[in-house]
């Protein structure tokens, strides 16, 4: 009976709140993993990749960056140039063809200014 | 005259006393381990009233093993007798002569023996009606020279003592009596060869492992006796050893012997993908610039090649009859061949992965010319000996003429070409040796991937001057990209090559001038345009590079370094 009662007293109570709270609240397209809270930055969903690795590129404006991957030595052994907008973009690192290591991902922009950095080990 | 005649009879009577002796008398030539050592134990003394002996010495069983005892009395009434013991040696003195005094010490009880597993006490005790002769052989011992190698001893000194000994008279008087072991006091034995070696050790120098293209890991060696492979037939040899070197090219090899000649073959592993790199465009200028016999004389007759290993490393293609370190067009078509992807149906020796051809040798004598021909020699035997238990091992790859993944000689006239230092007007050959040309310069390029029409494009931009051939291995996801095109844009005399494995998703570009004088053209010479097989959002990581090089006339390789 005394549950009855409390959940009567909730329902009642619930209904007397202000209709602005229960305005309808919009989730962000980005996965919680691949959050950025700085402007700009590259995150991975995962450290340890297989095949593919999804990641973020959060750049502070519109335009031209690359994507750069190095190996333990700082070697570029990849790299791609992509037209991306500001905020957040969810894309992916394709790792089949890279050895079995660990690299380093790098955002720069069109004046060679690094953005980011995210290490993954390929496995 | 009282004085004189005093004189003489103290003389007589020292030099009397002082010849009774209990000799341990090494009679035997051991030179190695396993020989076998023999002491005859001898009376020598003059006074010809001794009866009585007794007397132990003390061995090293560590490094000696008894084999027998054997007497040599002549006499026929001697009672003899002999006890020992193992793990004991004599507290006192050996190094003396003294062998009564030392007695007198041991009865008056200021001396005994200690344990010592590494010592053994032989007492031999002889009675006789007869008196002892000078010379007489009482007992003969041999030992088995065990091996120090398996010891904590590096010698064989001292390996036998005599601890204590009298004389006596029927009447059970002492006659003084000295002891001597090999002349001395202790019987040491030089020059005893053979024996386990212990750790050996043994490193090997290659660019693999200096330039961290790999490690010393990627290595291994294969150990057989000189003599198996003197007898001409290798389906018979035994391994002596084997193994892996470490991360920086050591090894400590046990199971060897001393003084005993080994040969030692040292290989890589040849599943490493960056042997796929070994032989490259480089390689290729330096292999046709021999080819079309650009040395220092105006016939040509003469060696582009700064060093004598480059005549084995450059003939990748030796077929019967062919004579042996000469290059010529069939070796550089072999090697443009193996670039372009062409299949030969010759047997070439152009190291690639799953396809290793290794040169390995003494480092010190590592392709140093030959005492009667130009030809390289390599020299794989190594002999530990007790002085000298560490040898350094030199590598190479055929087909590496330009040392990227191989030791690269020191730059002394043993290994160099001496002609070189000649220069004429060529524009073709070096006119003086210039080892610097086998270190590469580096030059700045772009490759870089994009989406462009739904396709992935893969562009090669370069602003670098001067190369006469390019090299780029490519690697992209064969499970997402398939190769749609290959656009070249090199200028129009110059002989490009793509190379396409497209179940390994690998792809070589390049080009090469054979004439050594058009140049790779700037802007775009490279585009590769793949097609997605899946839907793609971007093309990161899809296509990656391994070797980007290019090299100019006179063989330089350049590595075109990416920002």
């Amino acid at each position: 009976m005394k549950k009855l009662l409390t959940l009567f007293t909730l329902l009642l109570l619930t209904s007397c709140m202000k209709d602005e709270i229960m305005e309808p609240i919009f989730l962000s397209e980005v996965p919680e993993t691949l959050e950025i809270s700085d402007i700009q930055g590259i995150k991975l969903e995962n450290t340890i990749v297989s095949s593919e690795v999804r990641m973020n590129i959060k750049l502070p404006s519109d335009g031209k960056y690359r994507v750069k991957i190095r190996d333990i030595a700082s070697k570029l052994v990849s790299q791609e140039e992509l037209t991306a907008k500001e905020g957040d973009n969810i894309l992916a690192v394709y790792t089949s063809s890279l050895d079995k290591s660990s690299y380093t991902l790098e955002l720069v922009d069109s004046n060679n200014n690094v953005l980011g950095r995210a290490v993954f080990v390929n496995q | 005259m009282k004085k004189l005649l005093l004189t003489l009879l103290l003389i007589c009577s020292l030099v009397s006393f002082g010849q009774e002796k209990i000799a341990l008398v090494n009679s035997s030539t051991p030179s190695q381990v396993g020989d076998t050592l023999v002491i005859d134990v001898k009376y020598q003394g003059s006074a010809g009233t001794a009866k009585l002996t007794q007397f132990d010495f003390q061995y090293n069983n560590k490094l000696l093993a008894l084999q027998s005892r054997t007497w040599k009395l002549t006499s026929t009434s001697a009672q003899k007798a002999y006890n020992s013991w193992n793990g004991y040696k004599w507290g006192n003195n050996t190094a003396t002569t003294d062998i009564d005094g030392e007695y007198a010490d041991y009865v008056a009880g200021n001396t005994s023996y200690g344990t010592n597993a590494d010592w053994s006490v032989e007492r031999v005790t002889i009675q006789d009606v007869t008196a002892f002769a000078n010379n007489d052989e009482w007992i003969q011992y041999k030992f088995t020279i065990k091996d120090k190698g398996t010891t904590n001893y590096s010698d064989y000194s001292n390996l036998i003592n005599l601890n204590w000994g009298y004389l006596n008279k029927s009447d059970g008087t002492d006659l003084p009596v000295d002891g001597e072991v090999d002349g001395g006091t202790s019987l040491t034995l030089t020059g005893i060869q053979g024996g386990a070696a212990g750790n050996v050790s043994i490193s090997i120098s290659s660019n693999v492992i200096a330039n961290n293209i790999g490690d010393g890991a990627d290595f291994s060696y294969t150990i057989i006796t000189k003599e198996d492979m003197d007898d001409g037939d290798s389906t018979n040899d035994v391994i002596v050893a084997s193994g892996t070197f470490d991360t920086a090219g050591d090894a400590t090899v046990t199971g060897l012997e001393n003084d005993v000649e080994y040969a030692v073959w040292v290989t890589i592993d040849d599943s490493k993908t960056y042997l796929d790199n070994v032989v490259t465009v480089s390689d290729l200028a330096l292999i046709f610039q021999e080819a079309i016999g650009a040395g220092n004389s105006p016939n040509g007759s003469t060696t582009t090649f700064d060093y004598y290993i480059q005549k084995l490393l450059g003939d990748v293609y030796f077929p019967e009859g062919d004579d042996p370190f000469t290059i010529n067009f069939q070796d550089s078509y072999e090697v443009l061949a193996y670039l372009q992807g062409v299949t030969s149906t010759n047997t070439a020796y152009i190291t690639k992965t799953g396809g290793a051809f290794n040169v390995s040798g003494i480092k010190s004598t590592f392709g140093n010319k030959g005492e009667t021909t130009d030809y390289p020699t390599f020299s794989p035997i190594i002999k530990p000996t007790d002085t000298n238990k560490s040898f350094d091992f030199a590598h190479a790859l055929a087909g590496d003429v330009n040392f990227s993944h191989s030791y690269q000689p020191a730059n002394t006239n043993d290994f160099k070409i001496s002609s070189m230092v000649i220069g004429n007007s060529s524009t073709l050959k070096t006119t003086s040796f210039n080892a610097s040309r086998y270190q590469s310069v580096d030059a700045n390029i772009d490759l870089v991937s994009q989406i462009v029409d739904g396709k992935v494009v893969f562009s090669i931009n370069s602003q670098v001057a001067g190369m006469i051939g390019t090299q780029f291995n490519i690697t992209y996801d064969n499970t997402r990209i398939e190769l749609e095109d290959v656009i070249f844009d090199t200028g129009n005399e110059m002989t490009n090559f793509a190379n396409h494995r497209d179940g390994e998703g690998k792809i070589n570009i390049g080009s090469f001038d054979q004439s050594f004088e058009q140049t790779v053209k700037q802007g775009t010479p490279y585009k590769l345009v793949f097609k997605p097989l899946v839907e793609l959002q971007n093309a990161s990581g899809l296509v990656t590079f391994k070797v980007h090089e290019g090299v100019r006339a006179d063989g330089t390789q350049i590595n075109l370094r990416m920002e």
